[in-house]
């Protein structure tokens, strides 16, 4: 064969190939399944014991039934779910729930109250990495069978160990996925070497949601159907899948086709180009973490109140940061509880000033500045804040070099307290209640090294001031809510005086682009958004 | 007078041709092995110095003190590193290759979900490597200086300086969103997903032996763009090295001699110089086919497609070792096999190489 035809017999074959692809017409996704492409990235585990991580929640919300639910428009609305209705006793330390007739899991057993009060037991007794809440009211696996148990199939009694605001509790029963109702005897089926099924529950689920689990492949895909048997009535849509993308581009190319209905984590120019096209719109809601940059005060450098105002207060440039890099990742708010509760104060307006933080520095012996480190998260916004704040520090004679890393580095780095400067994100922010954010962010009650009290960011920056704690755990246990009110709103203001070394930058928003035909999605601030009545409309 | 008799090799007998044939076996099986050991410690030592913390990936950044405690203890991370790599290797003398905490399943179930989703890209992109790259290579060696030879070369040096991510971004945007020639992410259309039972794991394969022409279809609409350009990477290399190898071999006086015996060109070209590059085609190949299969990262996250390389970078992320070992010690062995592939085919055409 001479060369030149070779090249032909090449040329009409990728002809033919090319002609073979092209067959089959590109379909929208079908009217009754919803296809989202989302970052699977962070989803290692369905258990609702151990499961860390946002992915898990928007899936536990559908698979499985919560006591109760948040309302997502106004978060502070208790709503019922697999409880009926629900009664407080008057000094604030036993919560009874009446959980609703006819229920069923996907198994066909019925959910009884024995079934809510195991499921909560047993994330105790596993003492995994959900158990946190729960053992900040004072839970533990000792003492948990016996506070928590079911007086008859439909009664749920659950006793608070330590005083404590019951409001914060039911929050924590609304969002959390360690509060999902397990089908006890379906677990118990399959549990090896007494691990209350974690090893079985890591990949599949158990439970009475809207929809059932079908099948999961990690960093692949994971399909959820209807189940017909729902107390609520069978979910709109017949089937959901999760499609694990990660790259924006494609996200946004699939989106434009119809091959998915809803994207998540895409970068903010292709949010912004689908903003512009008429097929899709975008949706933000606020949640409740905060992006902050947070510095050691163990550092002699940060030790130092001053240092801390100028580097805090004066040198991050609140506005650029909240206009140039934020959109469509949070909004401005300098208070460490999160914008939309009663007792969140004003913004203290806090703003680039640099001549005002040379002042500070050169107060506390630093006129020409100092040496330091940045350790920041690899990724957008992180990333575009670090760097924005090295140019700032620059201006009043900071260097600072900037440490990217994995979210294990740099967190790992801070859970040893071994940093100077963070950009990070964090807070308690599922709870639409100030002291789920001041307990993650604010709250030290031990500030030795041994403590190791990881769990608290304000253990990790090495700041504690004993007025605040007492002023937070004080402002928990206050039943008027017009007072409690008033005592939070002391906390941020001691915070205010104080300058701790954790400073809230902007409030996290989470983003979704949704083709326009898809109906009722409504996101959920604390990311238990429900698909039951989602539908389209074509 | 005796004459000293001389000592004579004793001739070679079948018995002792085997006997040297099994001992070399074994000697190059104990290499293999300790290879594959060597690159599984190195592994181990270099996972267990990275700054990643697996337990911090799994119980997350706001876990407790007793939890974390605990976690570590379960994964066997308090223990002494020589016991926990004596362990890893008790378990692997058993076929275990422990469980990735990416995915909550066995390390071995999972590579063998993963490996044939980049099996399949990577076979069919060093099929189209080889059938394309190999006739341009030959075209451009014996139009060396012409156009022909300089359009080859710099189809080649665009393939191959060009970044696959744009590639595959470009390839998405004109035969995906432009003209909906091409499937999107993934392997399959979601329709089609599951309709067909996984025996090889390759799709293709699977769905053709099934019979499920629409479902072949499906993944062939997939496969063809990142496959394609995957391919067209190959092309770059392959034509770039074929070029050489033949032009090395125009200039040999042997050729001149045919020539001059009044062989056609085509005789020339086919007959005598290809068949001598061939041993070397071989090697380039197999190399090219090895680095795809490990290097098919990119791709694989612009098409979101559900393979090898997807795993082994999300589990390098997260500092899952079980997973991490696992896989690496699937490359090497690929690279060993494929090694062990083109010796034995440079035996088969290469006499010279048989002794």
């Amino acid at each position: 064969m001479n060369p030149s035809r070779t090249l032909r017999a090449c040329a009409l074959a990728t002809a033919l190939a090319a002609a073979l692809v092209s067959l089959g017409a590109q379909a929208r996704t079908p009217n009754d399944q919803l296809v989202i492409g989302v970052s699977m990235n962070n989803l290692l585990s369905l258990d609702p014991a151990g499961a860390t991580g946002n992915d898990v929640v928007e899936i536990a919300c559908n698979v499985y039934d919560y006591l109760v639910e948040l309302d997502p428009l106004q978060t502070t609305t208790v709503k019922p779910g697999l409880a009926e209705s629900w009664a407080i006793a008057p000094d604030g330390r036993r919560i009874t729930f009446t959980l609703r007739q006819g229920a069923k899991f996907h198994s066909g057993n019925p959910v009884t109250a024995e079934d809510a009060a195991w499921s909560l037991q047993r994330v105790l007794k596993l003492n995994l990495a959900l158990a946190s809440p729960w053992k900040s009211y004072g839970f533990t696996a000792q003492n948990v069978v016996g506070l928590v148990r079911a007086t008859d199939a439909r009664t749920l009694v659950i006793d608070l160990p330590v005083a404590t605001d019951p409001k914060m509790v039911l929050y924590t029963l609304g969002t959390s996925v360690s509060a999902v109702v397990l089908d006890r005897k379906t677990v118990l089926a399959n549990e090896k070497n007494g691990d209350l099924g974690a090893a079985w529950l890591t990949t599949h689920a158990a439970g009475s949601g809207p929809f059932k689990l079908d099948e999961w492949r990690a960093k692949e895909v994971l399909f959820m159907s209807r189940f017909d048997g729902h107390w609520r009535g069978p979910a709109k849509l017949r089937r959901v899948v999760m499609r694990h993308m990660t790259e924006s581009q494609s996200l946004r190319l699939m989106l434009g086709r119809g091959d998915i209905d809803i994207a998540t984590g895409m970068s903010v120019p292709d949010i912004e180009a689908m903003k512009a096209t008429p097929d899709t719109e975008v949706h933000s809601v606020n949640r409740g973490t905060l992006y902050y940059v947070a510095v050691s005060a163990k550092d002699p450098k940060f030790a130092d109140k001053r240092v801390r105002a100028a580097v805090l207060r004066h040198l991050v440039d609140y506005d650029g940061i909240n206009k140039t890099v934020m959109p469509y990742y949070g909004v401005y708010h300098q208070r460490p509880v999160p914008l939309g509760l009663p007792a969140t104060l004003p913004e203290p307006g806090y703003k680039l000033d640099v001549a005002g933080a040379r002042k500070l520095l050169a107060e506390a012996g630093y006129a020409d500045g100092f040496k330091t480190t940045i350790r920041v998260v690899a990724e957008s916004p992180f990333t575009n804040i670090a760097t924005n704040l090295q140019a700032t520090l620059a201006q009043a004679g900071i260097v600072a070099s900037i440490l990217p890393g994995t979210g294990n580095q740099v967190y790992g780095a801070m859970r040893e307290r071994n940093f100077e400067i963070i950009v990070g994100r964090g807070g308690g922010g599922a709870e639409p209640h100030p002291h789920s954010s001041l307990r993650a962010l604010v709250y030290n009650p031990d500030n030795s090294d041994q403590a190791r009290l990881t769990n608290f960011q304000g253990w990790r920056t090495s700041f504690a001031d004993p007025k605040v704690n007492q002023l937070i755990e004080g402002a928990l246990l206050l039943t008027d809510p017009a007072k409690q009110t008033a005592a939070y709103q002391e906390v941020q203001r001691r915070f205010d005086s104080e300058v701790p070394a954790i400073q809230p930058i902007s409030q996290m928003v989470d983003t979704v682009v949704m083709r326009k035909d898809v109906r009722d999605y409504v996101g959920h601030p604390s990311v238990t958004t429900r698909l039951r009545d989602v539908h389209k409309q074509r | 007078m005796s004459t000293a008799s001389v000592p004579v090799p004793p001739a070679p007998t079948a018995s002792g041709q085997t006997a040297r044939r099994l001992r070399h076996a074994g000697q190059r099986l104990a290499t293999v092995l300790l290879t594959l050991l060597g690159l599984l410690f190195l592994t181990f030592v270099i996972g267990r110095v990275m700054p990643l913390d697996p337990v911090l990936s799994i119980v997350g950044p706001d876990a407790d003190r007793s939890t974390y405690e605990q976690v570590r203890q379960q994964l066997g991370l308090d223990r002494p590193l020589a016991v926990q790599f004596g362990y890893y290797l008790r378990d692997l003398s058993h076929g275990d290759l422990g469980k990735a905490l990416l995915t909550g399943h066995p390390v071995r179930d999972d590579l063998a979900r993963v490996l044939p989703a980049t099996v399949e890209l990577a076979t069919l992109a060093i099929l189209i490597g080889t059938l394309v790259g190999v006739p341009l290579g030959v075209y451009a060696a014996t139009r060396r200086g012409r156009l022909g030879d300089h359009v080859v070369r710099l189809i080649s040096l665009f393939g191959h300086s060009t970044p696959i991510f744009w590639f595959g971004m470009m390839g998405l945007l004109v035969f995906y969103a432009w003209l909906g020639w091409a499937g999107g992410g993934g392997r399959i259309d979601l329709a089609y997903d599951g309709l067909v039972q996984s025996r090889t794991g390759l799709l293709l394969v699977d769905s053709a032996m099934a019979g499920e022409w629409e479902v072949f279809q499906s993944a062939l609409r997939f496969i063809a763009l990142p496959a394609g350009i995957l391919g067209l990477h190959a092309v770059a290399y392959i034509s770039r090295m074929t070029r050489s190898f033949m032009l090395a071999q125009l200039s040999q006086e042997y050729i001149l001699t045919a020539r001059v015996k009044g062989l056609s060109e085509t005789a020339v070209v086919w007959r005598h110089a290809f068949r001598n590059i061939l041993v070397q085609l071989l090697t380039i190949v197999a190399l090219a086919y090895g680095g795809l299969l490990e290097g098919a990262v990119l791709i694989e996250t612009v098409f979101g497609w559900p393979g090898f390389g997807q795993y082994l970078t999300s589990s390098l992320l997260l500092g899952d070792m079980n997973a991490v070992m696992g896989s690496v010690l699937v490359v090497g062995i690929v690279f060993v096999a494929l090694n062990l592939l083109s010796d034995a085919l440079y035996q088969v055409f290469d006499p010279r190489t048989r002794s």
